[in-house]
């Protein structure tokens, strides 16, 4: 008896701490409207996940009378149609807010089978589902101000830039929107001042091998880059590494990345992920939101931009720079240019 | 393009000759993977707390070795299946160091040292003297010679009146020491602890392993082929008009295909 109970026990506590430590955290308590927020990862690390919950659950204490649960679904992909299925099928949600570009089919499939819930889907586009909003970003527009920038640092004669008029672009993974919209947006903007420029594109393959990241990245600055945009997830910390140790400048996106490391950061896209989920999920509680709508917001609609404010980028840029790139989104705001988000499947 | 086929091959086979040694004794380490996210957190968080290099790996390795005796208490003593005990090795550190981060830092995600990496030399160094540590110990001592029974003969070791755990114990504890420490060197390399850092390594270390024809050596030739092809991989995917997805499965293939004809190749001679 004794033994099998010392056998038994360590495995529990086993099983136990696993489960406790890598399990969800939700936190309603029951009233009139119910949001289920999706996570498809982690949120400690993810700014633009950390930008989602912030943004739903400002818009969730704003509005009064509602819950909101956190669920994160890990980094296994192949796992969050059941995630989400489980937490619609749950009867808690009255919405389920997510954000990723591969949400709006899953979404939509589990929706065919849950009737009763709705859907906000943050970076991702699915039109005419009647219980499905998507918001897209204009990835065209933001990748077009980072290959913009980067001609502008290389051509420049900061202290890391050469005259090789060759920028980087190392990506976590191909998929339809990096290869059809952030790359030929990158291109086009450094093109835009560098005619001759070239973009060196790589792939890491995943998210999160930093130290492989930090290989590519080491042989892109080899092979002449200057500058890299690097848009790898938890790899991204290996093209800083690289840089750092080889003397080459990082370009960040998707949130303000100058305090991952000031003076190699040197400039930095973002999107507004955490406004865009207020004001929707703000419209969703009160009734507002339509359903059935994707919407693709750009830097006109002040949902896109560059961070010229930070102090490391005004620190560590030369001011002829930064006032071009202050120009330059002007321009974009009030809409004398604009670039078309290509819309993905093609219509 | 060396110095990225050397970080490549040191990182690799400081781990693989972890494997090694529980291998050669006989228990399959399973969980290489999540003691080399022990290794590479606690290393950080060595360094954060002011420890200096050398001190951070080896808290590093020592922290994976603690996993490793946990795993030897389940599989040795307890008889547990080392398949089973070694997955729930990995799925135990995914889940205690995202908990032990947000305790100590608050954070799940990163954690990144204040003065950036150790220099790709300091990882190349401590791999060729971790090489060259292993084929001594493996090949020169009586530990070693006892190891190598324990793993192939066992029986004869129990014939002789010797215990065959304590040297698989050793074996597993080395291997502990050798992912933990090629953990910590990842992360002191590039300056950061970050979740899913192994990403592989203990897997493809146990490859390794075999494709090296279980020795110290062999081992090290395998990391270096495989080295190799990851950086030509790298380096192709910007002269090469393929896409980058497609050469990315490129190391993975030549290295099998290279393995198994010299395998092929060997037996036909004989």
């Amino acid at each position: 008896m004794n033994r099998n109970v010392w056998r038994t026990l360590p495995v529990l506590l086993f099983v136990a701490l696993t489960t406790w430590a890598t399990g969800t955290s939700e936190t309603a308590t029951g009233s009139q409207y119910r949001i289920g927020v999706f996570v498809p990862g982690v949120v400690d690390g993810s700014p633009t996940y950390e930008m989602m919950v912030s943004g739903v659950q400002q818009a969730a204490d704003e509005a009064g009378s509602t819950d909101v649960a956190i669920v994160e679904g890990g980094f296994n992909q192949a796992t969050w149609e059941e995630g989400v299925m489980s937490m619609a099928a749950s009867g808690e949600y009255d919405l389920i807010v997510t954000s990723n570009p591969s949400m709006p089919e899953i979404t939509a499939s589990v929706a065919e089978a849950v009737p009763e819930v709705r859907f906000l889907v943050l970076d991702g586009y699915l039109e005419g589902h009647d219980r499905i909003h998507t918001i897209l970003f204009n990835q065209q527009e933001q990748a077009f101000l980072s290959g913009y920038f980067a001609g502008l640092v290389t051509s420049s004669s900061m202290e890391r830039a050469n005259a090789a008029g060759r920028v980087g672009l190392l990506a976590g993974q191909e998929y339809p929107i990096m290869n059809d919209v952030i790359l030929p947006g990158f291109r086009l903007g450094l093109q835009s001042v560098v005619a001759d420029g070239q973009v060196d594109f790589r792939v890491l393959g995943n998210w999160y091998d930093a130290g492989k990241a930090q290989e590519i990245a080491s042989d892109m600055i080899t092979q002449g880059s200057d500058v890299i945009l690097t848009i790898a997830g938890g790899g991204n910390q290996g093209t800083i590494a690289a840089a750092r140790e080889r003397n080459a400048y990082v370009l960040w996106y998707d949130d303000s990345g100058y305090d991952q490391a000031p003076g190699i950061v040197v400039g930095s896209s973002f999107v507004r992920q955490d406004r865009a989920a207020y004001q929707a999920t703000l419209a969703a509680i009160q009734g507002t939101l339509a359903f059935g709508d994707a919407e693709i917001l750009g830097v006109s609609d002040g949902a896109v931009s560059f961070d010229t404010e930070h102090p490391a980028f005004v620190d560590n840029v030369p001011a002829g720079i930064v006032s071009e790139m202050k120009d330059l989104l002007d321009r974009m705001r009030s809409g004398e240019l604009t670039l078309e988000m290509p819309v993905p499947g093609g219509r | 393009m060396m110095p990225q086929i050397l970080q490549s091959w040191a990182l690799l086979l400081i781990v693989a000759l972890g494997g090694l040694l529980s291998e050669r004794g006989g228990i399959l380490n399973i969980g290489l993977e999540g003691m080399i996210t022990m290794g590479a957190f606690v290393a950080v968080a060595a360094a954060q707390a002011g420890a200096v290099v050398p001190v951070a790996a080896l808290l590093g390795a020592i922290a994976a070795m603690l996993l490793a005796l946990v795993f030897a208490q389940f599989s040795l003593r307890w008889q547990a299946n080392p398949f089973i005990v070694g997955l729930a090795i990995n799925v135990l550190a995914a889940g205690t160091v995202p908990l032990l981060s947000e305790i100590v830092f608050g954070t799940r995600g990163s954690v990144r040292i204040a003065d950036g990496g150790i220099p790709v030399w300091t990882v190349v160094a401590t791999a060729a003297t971790v090489l060259v540590l292993v084929h001594a110990v493996v090949y020169a001592t009586p530990l070693g010679l006892r190891l190598r029974i324990a793993g192939e003969e066992p029986e004869w070791l129990r014939a002789q009146g010797i215990g065959v755990t304590r040297y698989r114990l050793a074996g597993l504890v080395g291997s502990g020491l050798l992912a933990g420490l090629s953990g910590a060197l990842l992360a002191l390399r590039i300056g950061v602890y970050l979740p899913n850092i192994s990403a592989g390594r203990g897997w493809i270390a146990l490859v390794i392993v075999y494709l090296g024809y279980r020795t110290p050596a062999g081992l090290a030739v395998a990391a270096l082929f495989f080295g190799i092809m990851e950086a030509v991989a790298v380096r192709a995917q910007s002269v090469l008009g393929v896409p980058p997805t497609v050469l990315l499965a490129l190391p993975y293939v030549l290295t099998v295909v290279a393995f198994v004809s010299y395998a092929a190749l060997r037996n036909r001679e004989r």
